[in-house]
């Protein structure tokens, strides 16, 4: 992520979180946190309870955060944010969190003759994690129809075209689902697994060779020891934690569509 | 295949359809999308740290060391490139990598004692890691980064405090003194699980190959056999051994070394001498009867004494006053007692030292800033008045200085005294590039305490060839001193790789 969009990017995140912007340029803002936000990004559990229990005046903070430090003053004082620093990651975090499951209707326009139908989806973006002593990661976004139980993939990427608000216009007609949304993610999980179970595993096979390979030194290392000391059992521990294959599912986020 | 999932997702998206939280912002939603997509780490090999690190300019040798370990190492390796090439950066990157990957999550750092601020401080400010140095309360516990020193490490109540914790990667810095498997460290560090795990140092072999056996046993036992099958592959012996090109090659793959030249970055040379000195004809007097102690009294057949005391001979009458003065209390007969103060008085009258005289010599023909190291301390207090006597400038330095009197003697080095004067212990973790003197006036038994004494003065920021010179004085046991150190740096470059000058190349003669 280059400067720019991450002043974008925060930009965007304050003001969907009614966090006023009250200075700043395109390299640099300054920025009014709402009590709520303060909470969440400030890590200062210790003073939010100290106000509660006082009954004090909730006194949430001012941030100024410099996204292009080439490109303002030196005397700036201000919190320098770009890609990897520990500010940024919280903010990818809190996101995350408040981004989490939606409720979406298909704008209708006015001008319409008939009442447009619209049919509910469930769309969920999954993250597949691999990891041995390397890691690899893929995304998925997935959608089921809960009328007919079709599955698509991409279901992320067919919606971004689409004007979605989150109030149903009074002209939209709703189906009633059929598939119920928790059956649903049910088989969108069941649909992830299968994709994973395609997928080539080499990498867990080139790993337990690997483990295989340290193993079988180690092994060497001890042959001639009849009863093993406690670091032989140690260190096949760490072999296992080191080379072990394992696939993780997260889901980032999901929700229900109602679209045409 | 395991299969992890959470159901954390599920639970929120419940709560919803029952109406019991409201439904979440539409563009976060499509945001947090966008950023875990752009976040992605498509590919099991590579590395993803740089682009987080975008204030950092890591050098090329640095980013290969990372990948390699990663790659080719898997996680496990003795990180030994030359001193000054920047092995914390190497192991920055690294360690960066597997958090970024979700591999590793907590981690301990080992280092001495000295340099612990220097690791927290460069793995917050230039990684974005939050480390912390250990302190006694410190309840590790809660925190996912720490940096100990080895002492500390090793002692009960932390040692077990450290058993208790699942350490995903455990790094240790100048993990040569780790070379003795007797020792309480070495137990120690072999029993720590290390799953991912770096040994970092200049000088995997200091005086013999077995040291170099014994630390790769603890980052991965049997990759050289076992110590009977190591010493017989390879004949080995304390100074020799046979097959080295194959041992090389196993030791290659389990560590990586950069040299500077190799790099492809402009260094600037070094340029050592070996200045042979002649005693005085009342000094070689002092020397052998010296010599003479061990036939005269049970006191001083002692090896050991005998050495310290010949090399001390060597280094300053103050020296070896201290320590013949603590043995002379040992003397029982008069015939013993009345030997000794024979020598103390002899030595008492000395009223030149050749030695300091050459130091003399050497400073004023750099006309320039020089640190000289000793061994003794005697000998560094001598220095300094000697040097004031001629009207030079000097500062002392020693290891047990805390942080800020260091900082305090650099500062005064730097900007008013020609001359700072060492000890070996003052030669860790002090960074000197705007000298370019530095006079060996003991030489140590080990040569790689020559290359860290060296790499204080060249390293990355060197602009100037560095002058080193070598003092011994002849028909001594400095020229026996000198001997060895060649042997070593002859088994050294067999196994481990070449080394920058650190004595004249003189040595096939030998």
């Amino acid at each position: 992520m280059y400067p720019q969009q991450v002043h974008d990017y925060l930009q965007k995140f304050f003001k969907e979180n009614n966090c006023e912007i009250v200075q700043g340029n395109e390299h640099y803002m300054t920025v009014q946190l709402t009590v709520d936000m303060d909470k969440k990004i400030m890590n200062r559990p210790f003073h939010w309870q100290y106000i509660e229990n006082t009954n004090g005046v909730p006194d949430p903070a001012q941030l100024t955060l410099i996204t292009d430090q080439t490109k303002v003053s030196k005397n700036m004082k201000g919190e320098v944010v770009h890609f990897g620093s520990p500010r940024l990651s919280q903010i990818f975090h809190t996101t995350r969190e408040l981004g989490a499951c939606v409720q979406m209707y298909e704008r209708i326009l006015n001008n319409m003759e008939t009442r447009p139908i619209l049919t509910p989806w469930l769309g969920v973006n999954y993250k597949v994690s691999y990891y041995c002593d390397r890691t690899k990661e893929m995304l998925y976004s997935l959608g089921i129809n809960l009328m007919t139980g079709e599955v698509i993939n991409g279901f992320q990427e067919s919606i971004a075209t689409k004007e979605l608000d989150d109030q149903k216009s009074e002209r939209a007609f709703l189906l009633p689902y059929i598939i119920k949304p928790l059956r649903a993610l049910d088989r969108l999980d069941t649909v992830i697994e299968n994709l994973i179970q395609q997928e080539d595993h080499a990498w867990a096979e080139e790993a337990k060779s690997r483990w295989q390979k340290d193993q079988e030194i180690l092994e060497h290392f001890y042959e001639e020891v009849e009863e093993k000391p406690e670091c032989y059992e140690l260190e096949k521990k760490a072999m296992e934690e080191q080379y072990g294959a394992k696939i993780k599912i997260d889901i980032i986020n999901g929700g229900l569509f109602y679209i045409r | 295949m395991i299969i992890e999932r959470s159901s954390e997702w599920k639970d929120g998206f419940i709560s919803r359809l029952e109406n019991q939280k409201p439904w979440d912002n539409w563009t976060l939603y499509k945001m947090s999308y966008e950023a875990v997509k752009n976040n992605l780490i498509t590919d099991f090999s590579g590395l993803q740290s740089p682009k987080y690190l975008p204030n950092l300019t890591p050098l090329a040798h640095q980013l290969e060391v990372a990948e390699t370990v990663i790659s080719r190492m898997n996680g496990k390796a003795i990180l030994a490139d030359e001193v000054g090439l920047g092995k914390t950066i190497e192991a920055g990157l690294i360690l960066k990598e597997y958090l970024i990957r979700g591999l590793v999550k907590k981690v301990l750092i080992l280092a001495p004692a000295s340099l612990i601020n220097q690791w927290v401080e460069e793995l917050n400010y230039k990684f974005y890691i939050p480390a912390i140095g250990y302190r006694k309360n410190t309840s590790i516990d809660y925190y996912d980064v720490v940096v100990m020193s080895m002492d500390t490490a090793k002692k009960s109540p932390h040692k077990e405090l450290i058993y208790a914790q699942n350490y995903d990667m455990i790094i240790i810095d100048e993990a040569h003194k780790l070379k003795n498997h007797k020792t309480k460290i070495y137990e120690f560090v072999q029993g720590l699980k290390k799953k991912f795990c770096l040994l970092l140092t200049a000088t995997p072999i200091q005086n013999n190959v077995f040291e170099l056996f014994y630390l790769i046993s603890l980052l991965k036992p049997g990759h050289l056999g076992s110590y009977e099958t190591f010493q017989s592959s390879f004949s080995a012996s304390k100074h020799s051994l046979e097959h080295d090109e194959y041992l090389r090659e196993l030791v290659n793959q389990v560590m990586v070394r950069n040299r500077r030249e190799e790099t492809g970055i402009e260094w600037t040379s070094r340029r050592v001498q070996t200045i042979p000195i002649e005693f005085t004809k009342e000094e070689r007097e002092v020397y052998d009867l010296i010599l003479e102690l061990k036939n005269v009294s049970s006191v001083f057949s002692g090896a050991f004494s005998m050495i310290t005391l010949q090399k001390e001979m060597c280094s300053s009458k103050e020296a070896t006053y201290l320590t013949l003065n603590k043995m002379r209390q040992n003397c029982t007969t008069p015939e013993e007692i009345a030997f000794v103060d024979h020598i103390i008085q002899k030595l008492m009258t000395l009223e030149i030292n050749s030695k300091a005289e050459k130091v003399y010599e050497i400073i004023s023909q750099a006309n320039d800033k020089v640190i000289i190291f000793t061994e003794y301390k005697a000998s560094q207090v001598y220095l300094q008045w000697y040097l004031n006597s001629k009207g030079i400038t000097s500062v002392p330095f020693n290891g047990q200085f805390n942080k800020s009197k260091r900082e305090y003697m650099k500062h005064l080095f730097k900007e008013k005294f020609q001359v700072l004067i060492a000890t070996e212990s003052g030669g860790e973790g002090i960074n000197l590039q705007f000298c370019h003197h530095v006079i060996n006036y003991d030489l140590p038994w080990n040569p790689m305490k020559l290359e860290q004494r060296i790499g204080r003065v060249h390293r990355l920021g060197q602009e100037h060839d560095v002058h080193i010179y070598n003092l011994a004085i002849e028909n001594t046991i400095e020229k026996d001193i000198l001997e060895l150190l060649y042997v070593k740096l002859d088994v050294f470059e067999k196994v481990v790789g070449e080394l920058d000058d650190i004595l004249t190349t003189f040595k096939k003669t030998i």
